[in-house]
């Protein structure tokens, strides 16, 4: 198996991933959604130097992992090549901002260390909220909440169809890879001169596919309207879990619960 | 019903590749459409499907092949394409199969039962909340085959349909066919199974029809076929003719 079918089989693991049953599950789409968005806007909210805050909202997709039944580290392992280029985006920071912030002991913490960490942390957060979203709903369970909440068709179509095309471009590109290893034996990657026709022809073909993938649509009855999974309404259970998070969402970000729960210790 | 009238198609100027083509399929009948690479199977069978326009009439129970019948032509027309992964764009067969009957207007609840229907028909109960991806080829001709049929089309068209299968797929893959009431148009390359599914066979070469008959006989005449770059089916190569 190439790369590109790894990373394929990875994409389909995600729909089998969606496809379980549990709690988290079963909630209505938009609940899921809703609460995924508020959670991402307060940890997004936080100051770069607010660590403190931020580290009690690792609570909440820790216990949906759990709740889930989907292991933490299955999360990590599919976020692997995103998550360097998260951490990387405040790497620079203690470079610039070098005056101490806080000292542990006698160690001096620059400003640009703790916004650094508080970066990470909020770009890993994110991450995992949007993770749990992708890995509890199938796609066109959230594209029909999403048509629900009155996002325009045209959106919510495009976004659709980018996740099925995503799929027919890594298969053309599975192909096109072995085909390539298998004349140049011993090469590592796709050599630079190749490129040019390589990326012309992956869309040559990935054009084709999906031009041959749109008729077959529109010779089953398909005129720019979809019907998405048939979701159940919105029940009482919903709305009490998505009020229930934004509550403790909520909580979080006004009270210091960190700093309280460290003064039970420290004096 | 089916026909074909003076039909022409180039995809460059001068070079046709269909040229003057005419013929009806009846109802109820099932045709093989054989020949040569690039003697205009695809093409016949995209030109009644609206996807390519040439000259000439096409029509479907007597309704022209044009922009403003499609829909109601495409209704009808239920068309496996050679490559499966290319027609099963959903992430289970359910859902697949539920695609067509919901955008023509059926309720869920009725679109359930017809998959089901198809389902139990073609023993495929099994396959019906799999995923797309995790399937083997020769389930996923199965079923394409139930997509198409989950819209309950008047005719049944087909290319390539035992393409890349194993024999013993290709075998449930011909009695499914068999099976199928509806008139059948079906392209292959693979005689065997055209014989095996067709009473008619529809020769073409170089852009025109060059015998329509009873398959038995076309497919019998070795003169015909080598003259027209095909061989005879693999059952009757060792025949003195």
């Amino acid at each position: 198996m190439n790369k590109m079918e790894k990373a394929l089989h990875e994409l389909g693991e995600m729909d089998e991933l969606a496809a379980r049953s549990s709690p988290i599950h079963r909630l209505h789409p938009a609940a899921k959604l809703l609460s995924t968005i508020a959670y991402i806007i307060v940890v997004v909210s936080y100051h770069k130097y607010d660590l403190n805050g931020l580290i009690p909202h690792c609570l909440w997709p820790i216990l949906l992992f759990q709740v889930s039944g989907i292991e933490l580290r299955t999360c990590f392992y599919k976020l692997r090549i995103v998550l360097p280029l998260v951490m990387a985006v405040g790497l620079f920071n203690p470079l610039f901002d070098r005056a101490p912030l806080l000292y542990l002991g006698n160690v001096a913490v620059s400003g640009g260390v703790v916004s650094m960490l508080t970066l990470m942390l909020k770009g890993v957060l994110c991450l995992m909220a949007s993770f749990l979203l992708m890995a509890t709903t199938p796609i066109d369970a959230l594209c029909a909440a999403l048509r629900r909440l009155h996002v325009p068709a045209m959106l919510v179509t495009l976004l659709l169809l980018t996740y099925r095309y995503v799929g027919v471009m890594t298969e053309e590109l599975a192909i096109m890879t072995d085909a390539y290893h298998l004349r140049a034996p011993g090469q590592k990657g796709i050599h630079v001169s190749a490129w040019g026709s390589f990326l012309g022809q992956l869309l040559l073909r990935s054009m084709d596919r999906a031009q041959e993938l749109y008729s077959s649509m529109m010779l089953r009855g398909y005129h720019e309207h979809f019907h998405y999974a048939d979701i159940p309404r919105f029940s009482l259970r919903d709305g009490l879990y998505l009020l229930g998070c934004l509550a403790f969402f909520l909580l979080l970000r006004l009270v210091p619960v960190a700093q309280l729960l460290g003064g039970l210790f420290v004096r | 019903m089916i026909a074909f009238e003076h039909v022409s198609f180039a995809y460059e100027k001068g070079r046709p590749v269909l040229n003057d083509i005419s013929f009806r399929i009846e109802d109820g009948e099932a045709v093989g459409l054989i020949g040569a690479n690039g003697a205009g199977k695809s093409t016949i069978m995209k030109l009644l499907l609206g996807l390519l326009s040439g000259e000439g009439k096409i029509t479907v129970d007597g309704d022209e092949v044009k922009k403003e019948n499609l829909a109601k032509i495409r209704r009808k027309l239920g068309f496996v394409l050679q490559n499966s992964d290319n027609q099963m764009f959903m992430p289970t067969v359910y859902e697949d199969m539920i695609f067509a009957p919901l955008n023509y207007g059926m309720s869920r609840e009725e679109a359930d039962r017809r998959v089901d229907e198809v389902l139990d028909r073609l023993g495929l109960q099994e396959l019906k909340h799999r995923h797309n991806h995790k399937i083997s080829g020769g389930e996923k001709r199965m079923a394409a085959i139930a997509t198409i049929l989950a819209m309950d089309p008047a005719a049944v068209l087909m290319d390539e349909p035992s393409a890349a299968l194993d024999p013993y797929n290709r075998r449930i893959v011909i009695n499914t066919i068999r099976d199928l009431k509806q008139l059948k148009l079906i392209t292959s390359h693979d005689l065997d199974m055209i014989l095996d599914t067709c009473d008619r066979v529809i020769l073409l070469s170089g852009g025109r029809i060059a015998a329509d008959g009873q398959a038995d006989v076309i497919l019998h005449d070795r003169a015909l076929l080598e003259a027209n770059r095909m061989e005879l089916p693999f059952r009757f190569a060792g025949e003195k003719q």
